[in-house]
């Protein structure tokens, strides 16, 4: 229990680690933001080029397309070993790497969490729908009477607390959250909450998801998905002409602290989560409210929480993935809580470069964010080209502007109607 | 030597020796051959922490649990590897009873013996 003041248990951002269709590292990642450089992919799902899906955002230098775990390739700096390989989906690869590279930013080795009653790991993904298809498949095929002993865990929900627990022998908390594309936003939320709350001085937070065929593609069957094969006009959320969102995968890890362990051991804080606000639509199981109701009411519950005035946020990292439903929900939510008492913040959605990674999106936003704090930096809204009139107020920057923001929002949706808002700011003792 | 097509899916990135004593196996029941074939897997499936050196040869009288270092669903990984190369169903309390390298051998070919040629 951290007993110190309140003020003292500030969360802290001291460490992000990126496998990212834009970039696998920090530096990379930060300049695909300031220049606007996309990580769409072509695609082609199931061998069928007649698919109306031909891009998703890919994760570049690792090869985890084979259904068995001996086929998987990563990049050689990160040490996988063959015991807890075994146990992992393959968007697990993607997160332990994730979660050695935000370690290691934050100046921590894996000894420094390993045991440590302090420290925990909250997670979000959707689990390995390719690996339980085929898993599923294999004790079907034998009738019920063998079927792989690491098929539960390799593939349902959980299977990245469930590994990542084991690997880095986290005893604090292991947790994994569900709330579709709002996943990894809970898990922040609920990481900063444990903090704020003296039960835990240090949480890891991952989201992760694959950009596979079994993952992606029923978002088609909902009429979720573009089915354009040019990247400008995939994913180009906030545009009139905007017609689905693009699939994407891979794994983003944030190292939140408590600002008083952060001093004491002098790590770097990147950023202090001030705030965030949760609340529900009770609409749809799948669609946003008309207006966004659900998502404005975060919004306002983050701002509350943070202490803040609408007109002090200088940024919001939208959720908007480029669907025609989710861009106007979240328009008119930002216009009730922002352009109706005269604030102006800049806006804009980082998907239409990396596509919408599902339930890593709002931990891999919360870092974009974290570094539009640290490195002074604005992204903007790449492949927005006429902005919806349902937009009229808001200020949607083209490029990345060169302005150092000192407060942000980072929106989240999911299925269910499930809205997370986090405020973040820049750090200053 | 097999061709490309002969070769299980377990099997495909196992050295040419081990897919060989697999044929050979399968087309003499040679049980020398299947001995080759199961010390390479559970090598394959040793843990890194193992204490067992990574080029000494696996002895009969050697713990899967204890020398090895192996966890229970290690066991049952290697188990199911077996299962699912020579499509036979090894039942839980059979498990059990293994607890060395040569159990495991004389298990596995004795489950094998009970099986059609076929199989």
């Amino acid at each position: 229990m951290n007993a110190a003041p309140l003020a003292a248990r500030r969360p802290v951002v001291t460490g992000l680690g990126f496998i990212t269709p834009i970039g696998n590292d920090r530096a990379v990642v930060s300049a695909a933001l300031r220049e606007g450089r996309h990580g769409l992919a072509p695609v082609e799902f199931l061998g069928n080029p007649a698919l109306p899906v031909k891009l998703a955002g890919t994760v570049k230098e690792f090869d985890v397309s084979s259904t068995s775990c001996r086929d998987w390739t990563w990049p050689a700096r990160y040490d996988i070993p063959r015991e807890t390989l075994r146990g992992l989906a393959p968007h697990g690869v993607f997160a332990l790497c994730a979660v050695e590279q935000a370690l290691a930013d934050a100046g921590l080795a894996s000894t420094d969490v390993a045991n440590i009653p302090d420290t925990g790991l909250f997670c979000a993904s959707a689990g390995s729908a390719r690996q339980l298809h085929h898993n599923l498949a294999q004790m079907d095929a034998a009738r019920g009477e063998r079927g792989n002993p690491m098929g539960v865990v390799s593939s349902i929900c959980g299977t990245l607390n469930f590994n990542l627990g084991a690997h880095f022998h986290i005893t604090g908390a292991v947790c994994g959250f569900v709330s579709a594309c709002a996943s990894s936003s809970h898990a922040l939320g609920y990481a900063c909450d444990e903090i704020r709350l003296g039960r835990l001085r240090r949480v890891i937070v991952v989201g992760a998801e694959e950009h596979n065929a079994e993952t992606i593609l029923p978002f088609a069957a909902m009429r979720a998905l573009s089915a354009q094969s040019d990247p400008a006009l995939a994913s180009c959320p906030f545009d009139a002409a905007r017609n689905g969102f693009v699939g994407a995968g891979g794994a983003v890890a944030l190292i939140i602290e408590a600002a008083d362990l952060a001093q004491e051991r002098g790590a770097p804080i990147l950023a202090e989560v001030a705030g965030w606000g949760q609340s529900a639509d009770g609409y749809s199981m799948a669609m946003s409210h008309p207006e966004g109701a659900g998502l404005r009411l975060a919004m306002q519950r983050a701002l509350a929480d943070a202490c803040v005035a609408p007109a002090e946020i200088d940024y919001v990292n939208a959720h908007a993935t480029s669907t025609p439903v989710g861009d106007r929900a979240e328009a008119q939510a930002l216009r009730a809580v922002f352009t109706d008492v005269g604030a102006r913040p800049r806006v804009s959605s980082t998907k239409g470069l990396t596509g919408h990674p599902l339930s890593m999106a709002g931990a891999m936003e919360a870092a974009f964010c974290t570094l539009a704090l640290a490195e002074s930096f604005i992204p903007g809204n790449a492949h927005l080209r006429t902005p919806d009139p349902v937009c009229d107020g808001l200020d949607l920057p083209r490029e990345t502007l060169s302005v150092a923001p000192s407060l942000v929002l980072n929106n989240s949706s999911g299925f269910g109607g499930s809205n997370v808002c986090h405020a973040l700011r820049r750090w200053a003792e | 030597m097999p061709t490309p097509s002969d070769i299980p899916p377990p099997l495909v990135r196992y050295p040419a020796e081990v897919r060989a004593a697999y044929q050979t196996f399968r087309n003499s029941r040679d049980e020398a051959a299947l001995r080759v074939v199961i010390f390479a897997a559970v090598r394959d499936f040793m843990p890194r922490n193992s204490a067992h050196s990574r080029t000494d040869s696996l002895r009969d009288d050697e713990r899967l649990i204890e020398d090895l270092g192996f966890d229970s669903l290690a066991v049952a990984e290697t188990v199911f590897f077996f299962e699912d190369l020579f499509k036979v169903t090894i039942k839980n309390e059979d498990i059990l009873v293994l607890h060395t390298v040569g159990e495991l051998c004389d298990f596995v070919a004795r489950r094998l013996r009970e099986t059609s040629p076929a199989a």
